[in-house]
């Protein structure tokens, strides 16, 4: 069975600046990795590349056994890959509805769909034409958790979605992104910075430091957490 | 540490102007040219050259603000028509004696410069955009062509003035005239963008913001800028109206004013002799086509320059330069430049005052507050870390700290001096040195060149010659032998490494003899041992020299190994302020800073 | 009550002539100097239309498909390249403007032309009378707007376009095609474009140049708009009422400088124009 997603050897920057450097990760279908590390240390750029935002200077990005490396980020979106960036992620200017139509490819599916997602994040009922700058910060997360799992993506990579929220709606997303995989099989790489969510919600885990994965491993293995703490300190 | 790079040369001052023989054999040629020429040609050309010379004038001066410094204008030809409509006037109004020459000239000249002082107000200002400084430039030639349209029969209104009395000259002594004239200005031209002064223009097309913090005003600089090249254009409009009887508002028009701007680039912007050719060429041409095909030479002209514009941004005389052999770049020859150390000058504060203070500053966007109640104190020889999660406002803050126009409320002290509203540049003469976290230099520029920009605020430079020495204080010569930049001093920029850049802004920010530098995650992109090699470096500035260093970093390793100080930003306040020690053993850091405490 | 209606009528024409200019400066982030070519090419779209004895209707229509397929090709050989250099961008298609300038010429020559109004003589208003076409422009622009609006708010395509609009990049995220966005924009104001060129020629007459003063009025306009078309609105109705006031009162000439004017110091004042933060 292939990977769902796989760098071969990986190299990404911004201009001369090499942020990652032959990098390899490899995600079965279906697994759910966390990928910490401190601020500056790749993730985002590790999502970026993938989601063909940067060019490559080496190596190859595979989703679903398709070389994606030169493909447009629009193109990767209509294969079934959803990503949601840490920034300016959503329309502030457009109403909850049609940030979530955006996250389709065309609305016929929207309705149908919309009663599971609002069963998920029952805030979002008859708030079609509130502006979504206008939510609150957990609230906007949640939404764009709904408009990832809206389009049933085959592969989510996903920016730090649980800054900036409480413990109690940490959890709710945990929840919704545990359910998903059950249901569907979807294959996620969540980046992270929260230690705890990160460890309870995916399988596996891998840590980032200066473009490299420098440890991995099984979430639930009993040193998990203290490996990377050290890995994260101060 | 290491000695010191110290090179016995004295400086020599007044070192004679060298040019390389080729610039001499082409000028020398081009007057032979101007001299000869009006035995050779019949009269019809003649006229025709003559015309096309005054308005090559107008291109050159196009060249040098579009071309060099970035700024793309279609309201050159606004001056041309001054200057011409001064001659005109007052030759149709006041008649014809050689005293009116005078006057009319110096009228052109002074009406020029004061128009552009007025529309170099209104476009450059600190916050203004390129695009706007563009709708300006657009905007001058639309009024100036109505003005002239409403002027009645003083101005001629819309046929313009025929029919005065001009300068009883022969056509070939007007030939000669306009000739040399061209010559010598293009000349002049050359050796002005050349020069080291000249390069302070392509230092503000590459990277004004970078100039604005190496304490230039550029502003100003592009002002005196518009002024000179005005006064030039009105001369050259003068001249026209003087040999060519007519004028007529179309040449203060917008519609010339875009002609100039294709001779430009079809010539080859930044290449001064590329629009020169390209002027006298296309109107040389247009007079003997327009008769014959007059639209389609029209259409070729557009076509050509459209092409141009997509596929050979830089014009046609380049690539036609290299077809030729001479593998000449629109760039300048390379120069041997020496390094010498410059004597540090004594600092006023002493070391019980601090460099830096900030009060009670905050920053709020809108309603959103981004940074509330900030009170800072910094002190010669002290490196602080200024830590905290993203959104907290680390770079906010270092921003209010480097430009008095940020913040919204507190005051802010460098050495001493109160900073209040003031504009970078202000704020850099105060004693402040900022690093961006993108290596902020200068693409086109050597580095040399670029250090030379550092120390146009202690040195001001020449603007005909070159400089063969470059002084620098002792630590930033260091920076430079660390990383051995001193052995590529006549590299462009654009072709160093990531980290060599890095290495070149942080000695062009010393070469400014701050008191006090900001860094912003100076260990950004950086391999470990380019890490560990400005780790050193910084530890040195500030143990060594006494230099306040104040680093915003997300690399805590970093921060442990090299910081006497630390801060922790939170939420917009300051949260904990101590040393090493105390700051990472807190549980407040533990919580909201290394991302766990959530089981 | 002339003075009114001079204003209404004056900001109608503004708009329709700015309109399709500010569609694709909001999408594409860049300016196009080619659009009074277009008002051009719409015109004599127009004149071609009358000779061949069509109803006016089809000279509207004619103009708008002959707009919109120009629009096409420019986008795709001159435009895109320069996505990365916008001044560059505005220098390409005023190339683009003298060359479709003498094309025109070359197919039609430099005379003035005139194209019947489809409406002709004044209409009683209010105790006056009133060119009846002007009055009609009014409506037209009122329609435009409306139908630029709905389409904007009430599609899919729009709401992908606004998607592009505020966030390019997000929108790539999220599936959409910029470039074919792009595309289809400069299109349809090159379509807007020609429409306008075609409903303002029985006002005056046709020639090669005529669309150049409308540009610089419609740059302008534009700078001062920002992204939003209900800025334009307000900018239409401020500034031709400006250009009105000072043409009556104190000389055409200033007037004609009035819009250019005002918009350079607006924008000088607050660098947003007239757009909400």
């Amino acid at each position: 069975m292939t990977d769902m997603l796989r760098l071969d050897g990986v190299s990404a920057g911004y201009g001369e600046a090499m942020v990652l450097r032959g990098l390899n990760l490899a995600m079965p279908r279906g697994s759910i990795v966390a990928l910490l590390g401190k601020n500056g240390m790749g993730k985002t750029t590790l999502l970026k590349a993938a989601m063909g935002f940067l060019p490559k200077a080496e190596g190859r990005v595979v989703i679903d056994g398709h070389d994606v490396t030169r493909e447009p980020a629009h193109r990767i979106a209509r294969g079934a890959v959803s990503y949601t960036p840490q920034e300016q992620a959503l329309f502030a200017d457009l109403g909850i509805r049609d940030n979530l139509r955006l996250g389709l490819a065309n609305d016929a599916a929207l309705n149908e769909r919309m009663a599971d997602i609002v069963d998920l994040f029952p805030f979002l009922k008859g708030r079609d034409a509130q502006r979504a700058g206008t939510l609150s910060g957990g609230e906007q997360k949640m939404l764009l958790i709904a408009r990832a799992l809206l389009s049933r993506p085959a592969l989510m990579l996903v920016d730090e979605i649980t800054e900036g929220l409480q413990p109690s709606v940490i959890e709710r997303v945990g929840i919704a992104l545990r359910r998903e995989r059950e249901r569907h099989g979807t294959t996620m790489l969540l980046v992270e910075q929260n230690v705890g969510f990160a460890l309870a919600v995916a399988d596996r885990y891998a840590v980032l430091k200066r473009g490299a994965i420098v440890i991995e491993g099984a979430a639930g293995d009993a040193g998990a957490a203290e490996a990377i703490r050290a890995q994260l300190r101060v | 540490m290491t000695e010191p790079l110290v090179i016995a040369t004295p400086p020599r001052s007044g070192a004679p102007l060298r040019l390389p023989g080729r610039a001499l054999g082409l000028f020398g040629a081009s007057i032979a040219v101007a001299l000869v020429a009006p035995w050779l040609l019949d009269t019809y050309t003649l006229n025709i050259l003559i015309r096309a010379m005054f308005f090559a004038m107008l291109a050159l001066t196009v060249d040098v603000l579009w071309g060099y410094t970035g700024y793309l204008t279609f309201g050159q030809s606004a001056f041309f028509g001054a200057g011409a409509y001064a001659a005109g006037l007052v030759f149709t109004h006041l008649g014809f004696d050689p005293g009116h020459v005078w006057l009319a000239a110096g009228l052109a000249v002074l009406a020029a410069a004061a128009i552009a002082g007025l529309t170099g107000w209104l476009s450059f200002y600190s916050g203004s955009t390129p695009l706007y400084a563009s709708v300006i430039s657009l905007v001058l030639p639309i009024v100036m062509t109505q003005l002239l349209f409403s002027g009645g029969t003083f101005t001629g209104s819309s046929s313009g003035l025929t029919g005065y009395t001009m300068p009883d000259l022969s056509l070939e002594a007007w030939f000669r005239i306009a000739a040399g004239a061209l010559v010598l200005l293009t000349a002049a031209s050359w050796l002005v963008v050349r020069s080291d002064g000249g390069r302070l223009l392509a230092a503000i097309r590459d990277n004004e913001m970078r100039c604005a913090y190496l304490g230039i005003d550029t502003a100003l600089l592009k002002i005196a800028l518009l002024v000179v090249t005005a006064a030039i254009a009105g001369a050259a409009g003068f001249g026209y109206a003087s040999f060519s009887g007519v004028v007529a508002p179309e040449l203060a028009g917008f519609v010339f004013g875009t002609e100039v701007i294709i001779w430009v680039a079809l010539g080859g912007r930044g290449t001064l002799i590329g629009p020169v050719i390209g002027a006298l060429l296309i109107e040389w041409a247009s007079a003997y086509l327009s008769g014959s095909l007059p639209f389609v030479w029209k259409l070729f002209v557009g076509i050509a320059f459209v092409l141009v514009i997509v596929l050979l941004p830089q014009g046609l005389l380049p690539p036609l330069l290299r077809v030729f052999g001479r593998a000449k770049r629109a760039d300048l020859p390379a120069l041997t430049v020496t390094l010498t150390e410059a004597p540090l000058a004594a600092h006023g504060t002493d070391a019980t005052q601090p460099v830096i203070e900030l009060r009670g500053v905050a920053k709020h966007f809108g309603s959103h507050q981004v940074l509330s109640g900030i009170d800072f104190v910094a002190h010669r020889g002290e490196l602080v870390s200024l830590i905290g999660p993203n959104g907290a406002g680390k770079t906010t803050l270092m921003r209010c700290m480097s430009d008095g126009a940020e913040r919204s409320a507190g005051t802010v002290r460098i050495a001493g001096h109160d900073i209040r509203h003031a504009p970078a540049h202000a704020c850099v003469g105060f004693g402040l040195g900022r690093k961006f976290q993108t290596a902020t230099i200068f693409e086109t520029l050597t580095v040399a060149e670029c250090l030379r920009m550092a120390r146009v605020r202690i040195a001001a430079p020449s603007w005909w010659r070159r400089s063969t020495m470059l002084a620098l204080p002792p630590y930033a010569l260091e920076v430079l032998r660390a990383t051995e930049l001193d052995h590529k001093l006549d590299v462009q920029a654009r072709h160093l490494s990531h980290g060599e850049q890095q290495a070149l802004e942080l000695a062009m920010v010393l070469a400014l003899e701050p008191q006090v530098v900001l860094l912003d995650e100076p260990t950004a992109g950086l391999t470990l041992e380019e890490r560990s090699r400005i780790g050193r470096v910084l530890v040195d500035l500030a143990g060594r020299f006494g230099l306040c260093l104040l680093l915003v970093e997300h690399d805590l390793d970093f921060v442990r190994e090299i910081s006497s100080r630390i801060v922790v930003l939170h939420q917009g306040k300051l949260a904990l302020e101590g040393t090493v020690q105390e700051v990472v053993d807190s549980e407040l850091v533990k919580t909201i800073y290394a991302g766990s405490g959530h089981d | 009550m002339n003075l009114l209606l001079d204003v209404l009528t004056t900001s109608a024409i503004l708009y329709i002539v700015s309109a399709g200019l500010l569609l694709i400066f909001g999408v594409m982030k860049i300016v196009n100097f080619a659009h009074g070519a277009f008002l051009t090419v719409g015109a004599y779209a127009s004149l071609v239309s009358a000779r061949l004895g069509l109803p006016p209707v089809a000279g509207f229509a004619m103009a708008l498909l002959v707009g919109a397929v120009v629009g096409m090709a420019i986008e795709w050989l001159v435009v895109r390249p320069l996505y990365a250099r916008p001044l560059d961008a505005i220098l390409a298609t005023w190339g683009l403007a003298i060359v479709l300038g003498q094309l025109i010429t070359l197919a039609f020559g430099r005379e003035v032309q005139f194209v019947p109004s489809p409406v002709d003589g004044t209409f009683a208003f209010a105790g006056g009378e009133y060119s009846a076409y002007r009055l009609l422009l009014v409506g037209a622009a009122v329609v435009l707007g409306t139908v630029l609006a709905l389409l904007l708010t009430r599609t899919r395509i729009g709401l992908v376009t606004r998607a592009v609009i505020m966030n390019e990049q997000l929108a790539r995220g999220l599936g959409i095609h910029a470039g074919l966005v792009r595309f289809f924009t400069f299109a349809a104001g090159a379509g807007i474009g020609s429409l306008a060129g075609a409903l303002i020629t029985p006002l005056s007459s046709v020639d090669p140049n005529m669309g150049v003063p409308w540009l610089v009025n419609a740059f302008m306009l534009v700078m001062v708009s920002g992204v939003s078309m209900a800025s334009l609105l307000v900018a239409t109705l401020v500034f031709g009422a400006a250009q009105v006031l000072l043409s009556t009162f104190v000389s055409p000439i200033l007037g004609g400088l009035a819009i250019a004017v005002l918009a350079a110091v607006t924008l000088r004042i607050r660098p947003k124009g007239f757009a909400r933060d």
